[in-house]
């Protein structure tokens, strides 16, 4: 009985010793911790300059306020072949263990985006236990080395929290796309759709300042920023098809993908459009998503149709003509027949440049398209990707007006004046 | 076999099914289903299930008649004792095999997606001595320890599947019928086997504590393993798309990988534990059938000795396969291709020769 005990007891501390789990154990204190990986075409082939963005956990943190005076990140560029062997390859010139569990994003130079060969490179992240499908994917005008080197904000100096909410908000407010390595891949192996990745740089020529009606209506680097809040831009997007990058879109055009995107939903999107009544100035507006939108499709056929019907409700937020459209029943008729020719015209823009320009589209309606074949086998031998830039595509916005801001009248400018 | 003299109740029964059979979502079982019925996978599931019942009735059916003999028992009694003996031997042979490359694809896991750097046969030895010792307490043990996880373990499981489900895309489930009828219904034919737990359960049906439980039991667990891995079959796709699931190897990992809550990134961590502790009812269950069928063949009353040459059998043949990460999947399919025409005929077949010999008349008395 007695020896039975101890051997019981024996076996329980013997298990006991198991639950450390050894071979996995790893030290806080003996890690560094990578929050972004930056990826440059290298001279040689079958090799990748990979940049490590590694936060310096001690500072920032509400504890040791500024105590020291570290930097708040380092980054550090090897040649590699991948960036798993890259782990040890940094030891190189890093003390402790290299760790992919923080990381949050990976950031590409549209130089290497557009390479055939990216494409092999980026999948290494799908074997990689630590990185995640929920990384966001960047592209960045420069080399990503000199990116990080420039991109200095002056609040969030941490940098993990600065790319997680530089990120969240800009897909909130729709000017960057949700850029997902696991859309990426997804995308990517089905092949009949773009994907749009989020564009940034820190590269801004100084001669940028001309007028635009819309400041999004453009990609990163082409707005103008005074002030020093930071060098870097997070605007537009990457377009990638089979996992090459092959051109860009402007804000503008991303939120107008993300809006007929029923996947992705966009929250907070405040623009402006032309005022109807007074020819110098633009409304502010706010657009809402409430409903999905409608996709019908005719396939059979020649060339096959898509319609697509957008409900939107739009809050008119200024009134700088002062012409107190609320009042007048005609004049909210004519405000929301121009604002629907006006999206309407922007839209069918941007379905032209993808039908011209790119062949192929980012809006996700192949997905609605496989609703009309029975088998995997009638939609893989429509082809999609081949037949869309033949189709003919009708998209319909349908207006509906929510609030005219928080007083919606506004005295009239004449009154005023007078 | 006197751990054993006890018995379980529906509730202890039902629960060990749903560890044992449902834990197969979270495996690459999906895998299986995946690469041939593509995003149809789960209208397959569906048929496997409703095919499922045919030899599920049947089996019912002869165990009514015998109430106190377990499968071993019943193929003496059926087939004599040689033709008996050689096919409970059979049996023993396939259960093995599945004990071995299930636990194989387990380790395989645990050592590719979370302890990356443990040697592969350390995390053998810890999972088979721990199912080695639920096993050698008996079904008592593993039925308690079953039916008292079973609420924690479901509700990680619905949890992660809820968040997935809240972030996939309905459209990915079209086209409706994937890869057409006639594979569809090849892939529910040839995969029926992935049920073929519900013939073994036969080995425990004596220590079910009446027969109605059992019956009643066996069909309840069933229809709920059903669901839930025809849900989980959907929820895949739904996150991946077809063409991504053919190439994830453990759909499951990859979706508790992918999904954060809220403000949480690495959410896999608080998951693992409940799988673990799902793994290890599941395997100390398999090693129990195992233990008592080898015990009835070569009447071995003291089955728990077997305990230990068992777990190292079974820890030898799992690291034997080299390149485990294609052997093991490969195998594993050979096994439940062989196994599912045995696993459809066999109980009808019983049943038939309980006909023939006219054991169900003495049924019609004894009920009325």
């Amino acid at each position: 009985m007695k020896l039975k005990k101890i051997c019981n007891i024996c076996l329980v501390l013997l298990l006991l010793v198991n639950l450390a789990g050894c071979w996995d154990q790893k030290g806080l204190d003996r890690q560094v911790f990578v929050i972004g990986i930056g990826l440059d075409k290298a001279e040689e082939k079958g090799k990748v300059n990979v940049t490590y963005l590694i936060a310096n956990p001690e500072v920032g943190s509400s504890q040791t306020a500024s105590a020291t005076d570290e930097p708040s990140f380092m980054t550090i560029t090897m040649r590699a072949s991948d960036f798993v062997s890259m782990r040890n390859n940094a030891n190189v010139a890093i003390a402790r263990e290299i760790s992919y569990d923080l990381l949050s994003v990976i950031l590409v130079s549209e130089e290497f985006a557009r390479e055939k060969e990216f494409v092999r490179f980026l999948y290494t992240a799908e074997k990689d236990r630590e990185i995640k499908r929920d990384i966001h994917l960047v592209v960045t005008k420069e080399k990503v080395k000199e990116f990080f080197g420039r991109n200095n904000p002056k609040f969030l100096k941490r940098p993990h929290k600065f790319y997680e909410f530089m990120i969240e908000r800009g897909v909130e407010i729709g000017i960057i796309p949700d850029s997902e390595l696991h859309h990426f891949f997804r995308v990517t192996e089905e092949d009949s759709n773009l994907f749009l990745s989020a564009f940034a740089t820190t590269k801004i020529p100084s001669n940028k300042d001309n007028y635009r009606i819309n400041e999004s209506d453009a990609v990163a680097g082409d707005l103008k920023v005074k002030g020093d809040a930071n060098n870097a831009q997070f605007l537009g997007s990457a377009v990638f098809l089979e996992g090459e990058m092959i051109g860009t879109m402007t804000g503008v055009e991303t939120r107008i993908v993300m809006l007929l995107h029923d996947a992705i939903p966009v929250r907070d999107v405040l623009t402006t459009f032309q005022d109807p009544f007074s020819e110098d100035y633009q409304l502010a507006v706010r657009i809402n998503q409430q409903k999905k939108s409608v996709v019908k499709m005719d396939l059979k056929a020649k060339p096959p149709r898509i319609n697509v019907k957008l409900p939107l409700t739009i809050d008119v937020l200024t009134d700088p003509g002062m012409e107190n459209p609320v009042e007048n029943k005609k004049k909210v008729e004519r405000l929301r027949s121009e604002f629907e020719k006006e999206m309407e015209s922007k839209i069918m823009e941007v379905v032209r440049i993808s039908q011209e320009e790119f062949k192929a589209e980012p809006f996700g309606w192949s997905l609605h398209a496989r609703k009309e074949f029975k088998t995997l086998k009638e939609y893989m031998n429509f082809d999609w990707m081949k037949t869309y830039p033949d189709m003919k595509v009708k998209v319909d916005v349908d207006l509906r007006f929510g609030k005219f801001g928080r007083q919606p009248k506004t005295p009239s400018y004449k009154g005023i004046r007078d | 076999m006197k751990q054993t003299e006890g018995k379980i109740g529906i509730r202890e029964y039902v629960a060990i099914i749903l560890l044992a059979v449902g834990t197969k979502l979270s495996d690459d079982t999906p895998t299986l289903f995946f690469s041939s019925a593509k995003n149809a996978a789960w209208i397959s599931m569906l048929l496997t299930g409703i095919l499922t019942l045919i030899p599920l009735f049947f089996l019912i059916k002869v165990f009514s008649v015998h109430r106190d003999k377990n499968l071993h028992d019943l193929n003496l009694h059926l087939f004599g004792k040689v033709m008996g003996n050689i096919l409970s031997f059979g049996m023993l042979i396939f259960g093995f095999a599945a004990l071995v490359l299930d636990s194989a694809t387990y380790v395989n896991i645990i050592s590719t997606i979370y302890f990356t750097k443990t040697p592969s046969i350390a995390i053998y030895v810890i999972l088979m001595i721990v199912c080695g010792y639920g096993a050698k307490r008996g079904i008592e043990h593993i039925g308690s320890a079953a039916w008292i996880t079973l609420f924690y373990l479901k509700t990680t499981l619905a949890f992660a599947l809820i968040i997935a489900f809240t972030k996939g895309n309905a459209k990915f489930l079209f086209p409706i019928w994937g890869p057409g009828t006639s594979e569809i219904v090849k892939t529910a034919a040839s995969k029926i086997s992935i049920f073929a737990d519900f013939y073994f359960i036969g080995i425990i049906a004596p220590f079910v504590s009446t027969f109605k439980e059992f019956k009643k039991g066996t069909f309840i667990a069933f229809v709920i393993v059903l669901i839930e891995i025809t849900l989980a079959l959907i929820i895949y796709v739904m996150l991946f798309d077809f063409t991504s699931i053919e190439v994830i190897s453990y759909p499951f990992h990859e979706l508790i990988l992918y999904i954060s809550i809220g403000f949480l990134n690495n959410v896999e961590s608080m998951f693992l534990p409940f799988w673990l502790i799902s793994a290890f009812i599941r395997f100390a269950f398999y090693l129990y059938m195992v233990l008592i069928l080898f015990g009835g063949i070569f009447r071995i009353k003291e089955y728990e000795f077997l305990v230990p040459v068992m777990v190292i059998l079974v820890i030898f043949l799992g690291i034997t396969p080299k390149n485990a990460t294609f052997t093991v999947p490969f195998l594993r399919e050979q096994l439940l291709m062989i196994l599912s025409p045995i696993f459809f005929i066999l109980p009808s077949l019983m049943w038939l020769i309980a006909k023939v010999r006219g054991d169900f008349k003495n049924e019609v008395k004894k009920d009325m």
